[in-house]
């Protein structure tokens, strides 16, 4: 077993663990936005930053692994400020603010980031509604490749792909030719683990027109 | 990088199946586009989904620009810019009458940037098919149908026994298959303490000591020809040139950590270099210095040429390995570390170029000799190449140690045409900025780091006194937002938005600039988004009146 401490707790976990398990396992709250606990950690969105003890800088805990003795501060004051600078980027890409309901609504909320200072170009709108009920928001997407994983990892069906490159990433299903004509099986996979509703279920979009009404529980 | 991916190609591989990369690359080649039946073609061929393949198709710069029966790319890199501020650019793109990325209506003609053709020290370079042309009159030329191919100058050695720039002659390989002692070649290197050459200075021992001790069924090396730093032409003459050296090099490294397969990823940007390696490596093969059982001693080692397809962070690592494996050439989270899982998921040594290059002299001439090289320094041989603005550009091998004067102005002879020198950039695009002022500061990994500046892969463009240095933060950061491989958020989005800050003519405010800076450097997953905000840190510090900031 790895001995560490998180925020101060002391804890053992088998070697190899991750420092957002062993957290999680503590009961610590670190917010993610590239992480699916049923996927391999991806180490994209670097929301997920902590300090630790004699790292030159934050580290991301979902691909950091744990060390003998590391002392892992979630609450690290610069962790904290390149997660929220990072999320206050993710949020000036999308032409609209996320949907209440979404991840990325929560995790923004989470870390008070509620607005995004920056001007700037922003997704362009590209709605594929070819699909019976898998309908796809291209402009929503943050290129977390979390569907792309859930097809390749989960499904084994590989109909999702990322595209293009720097701001211009995005998805495809198939060779951009939307689900129904891609390999799909229309299992949904990709839609339950969108953080933001770029995939999304039709009769959740009919059941649940824009704006939601913000619950807090 | 996906496992199930991984598996795929290894398997479609042990079958003969070329890579996605591969047949899209042929397809544009071809005929100048890809259409779906190309990626129906190419994943039929490739073993690979239908939608991995069109994921490939929209990464990679060789793909996505339409080509026309005259290809026309004008290079954007940093050389190009300090020797015309881009006006060659403009010149190029009105001459031919079309945008960057766009092929005339009737086909003919097609225009795009590329960065860089390696052309440093004849800045500006403009690329006709595979003919690249450069310097004077290189626009006149090619508007008028009449480049031709640019000389490239000799090296010259400073070393009294020049290392990287005498052809390679497979001693060092034949020393270390004659002493027939893996383990203590690996203790030579690591001895011999060489550093990497690409940018990330890592010790070279050390992956070669965790791929050796790494459990696999094959194990592969990995040469990073993928040279992408513009103001740098050091591998490409390397490759091009010394193809044998790096062959050798790979080879010695195979022998230590037990890798019978290697492969060399070599630029698109170089038209040169896969024809040339494949050439030294059926020359080495005939002479039985690759192929099964080396020179009697039961050690086989064969190497394959891969060309690129356009795309700068394909030089990281982990990215190149996609890229090798006809992926999408993004960068993925460590661990796994490529000794653990690379090549087809195997313990995979990838080494620079010219870190491999080093090697032979080591395995032929001992540790000592070669950390005389440089005495009281980083140990071993160095290439330095300079860009145009320079009285004698070209390419130098050098010791460490050496001030950045006595480069500047004993070796390259100080600026042409009495301009004075204002900045250097060293070691590319992710490099600091060095002033003037601080020309005393030695070529060293920690001297230079001291000055915010890095060694990097040895590229020294200079900037004169007419350079704009609010240009020139935009010249970069259009180059770190268009090559960002859309992997991790901070790079993805940030330099887009940093890029953006310098474009518009809207004054800076600075605080937001140095706080993207940090979530830049802090938050990126590879050098690439980390290392985008040190030429702009430099900016900061030493030409704040030239950038535009806003009053505070």
């Amino acid at each position: 077993m790895t001995s560490l401490t998180i925020n101060g707790t002391p804890i053992d976990v088998a070697p190899g663990t991750t420092i957002l398990d062993a957290a999680r396992a503590l009961g610590e709250t670190i917010p993610t936005l590239c992480f699916d606990e049923r996927q391999d950690p991806f180490g994209a969105c670097r929301v997920c930053m902590v300090g630790v003890e004699g790292a030159p800088g934050p580290l991301p805990a979902c691909t950091t692994q744990v060390r003998e003795g590391m002392v892992v501060d979630t609450r690290d004051p610069t962790a904290r400020r390149v997660a929220d600078a990072v999320v206050e980027l993710v949020l000036s890409e999308l032409p609209e603010p996320p949907a209440s309901h979404t991840e990325l609504a929560a995790v923004a909320r989470q870390l008070d980031v509620t607005d995004t200072r920056w001007p700037g170009r922003v997704h362009e709108r590209d709605h594929d509604e070819r699909h019976p009920y898998l309908a796809l928001r291209h402009e929503l997407c943050i290129s977390c490749g979390r569907c792309v994983r859930a097809c390749d990892e989960v499904q084994g069906t590989f109909a999702l792909t990322a595209t293009g490159r720097g701001f211009d990433a995005n998805i495809a299903a198939g060779m951009d030719q939307g689900f129904q004509a891609s390999a799909c099986v229309s299992c949904g996979a990709c839609a339950d683990t969108c953080p933001t509703g770029a995939i999304t279920e039709m009769s959740l979009l009919d059941l649940a027109p824009e704006p939601l009404h913000e619950v807090t529980t | 990088m996906s496992k199930n991916l991984v598996e795929l190609i290894r398997r479609h591989h042990e079958q003969g199946a070329p890579t996605a990369l591969e047949v899209l690359k042929a397809a544009m080649d071809d005929h100048g586009t890809i259409t779906d039946d190309d990626r129906r073609v190419a994943a039929e061929r490739s073993g690979l989904p239908e939608a991995t393949v069109y994921g490939v198709s929209t990464f990679y710069d060789d793909l996505v620009h339409p080509r026309g029966r005259r290809h026309v790319r004008v290079c954007t890199g940093t050389a190009c810019f300090a020797a015309t501020g881009d006006a060659h650019v403009d010149q190029v793109r009105e001459g031919l009458g079309l945008q960057l990325g766009e092929r005339s209506a009737d086909g003919e003609t097609s225009l795009a940037e590329t960065v860089c053709l390696g052309l440093c020290h004849s800045s500006p370079a403009v690329r006709v098919g595979d003919v690249i042309d450069a310097g004077p009159g290189v626009v006149e030329r090619v508007l008028a149908g009449t480049e031709r191919t640019a000389p490239e100058p000799d090296p010259v050695s400073l070393l009294p026994e020049p290392v990287l720039t005498v052809p390679g002659g497979w001693e060092g390989l034949r020393a270390a298959l004659d002493r027939n002692d893996p383990e203590a070649t690996l203790e030579d290197v690591k001895a011999a303490q060489v550093r990497g050459r690409g940018g990330a200075g890592f010790p070279a021992g050390m992956k070669w000591q965790f791929a050796r001790a790494a459990k696999g069924e094959h194990k592969f090396i990995v040469a990073n020809g993928d040279e992408g730093d513009p103001g740098s032409y050091i591998d490409k003459w390397l490759m091009e040139r010394n193809p044998a050296l790096l062959l050798e090099g790979m080879a010695i490294a195979g022998f230590v950590v037990g890798a019978d397969h290697g492969f060399v990823l070599c630029r698109s940007e170089y038209p040169l270099s896969k024809p040339a390696l494949d050439a030294a490596a059926a020359q080495a093969r005939e002479a039985g210095l690759l192929g099964e059982n080396i020179l009697g001693s039961g050690f086989s080692f064969d190497v394959t040429i891969i060309e690129g397809a356009g795309s700068y962070v394909v030089g990281e690592e982990t990215a190149l390995l996609a890229s090798i494996q006809g992926l999408r050439g993004t960068v993925s989270a460590r661990p796994p570390f490529p000794a653990e899982r690379g090549v087809h998921g195997m313990p995979t040594v990838v080494n620079n170029v010219e870190t491999l290059c080093n090697v032979p002299f080591i395995a032929s001439r001992g540790v000592d000799a070669y950390r005389d090289l440089s005495p009281g320094a980083t140990p071993g041989s160095k290439l330095v190449c300079f860009n145009e603005r320079f009285a004698k550009p070209g390419l130098y091998e050098v010791p460490f140690g050496m001030t950045m004067r006595e480069l500047c102005e004993d070796v390259a002879g100080g600026l042409v045409d009495g301009h004075e020198l204002k900045a250097l950039q060293i070691g590319g695009p992710l490099g600091g900025i060095l002033p003037a002022s601080k020309l005393d500061t030695p070529f060293d990994f920690d001297a230079l780091a001291a000055e915010g500046c890095m060694v990097g892969h040895g590229g020294i463009v200079g900037f004169d006194e007419t350079t704009d240095m609010r240009e020139l933060a935009r010249h970069l950061l259009h180059f770190g937002a268009s090559e960002s491989c859309g992997k991790c958020f901070p790079c993805r989005i940030g330099l887009q938005r940093a890029h953006e800050m310098f474009a518009a003519d809207d004054p800076v405010d600075r605080q937001r600039l140095e706080e993207l800076l940090e979530t830049l450097e802090l938050g990126s997953l590879c050098a690439h988004g980390g290392g985008m905000p040190a030429p702009i840190r430099s900016l900061l510090a030493h030409w704040p009146d030239e950038l535009g900031l806003a009053v505070a």
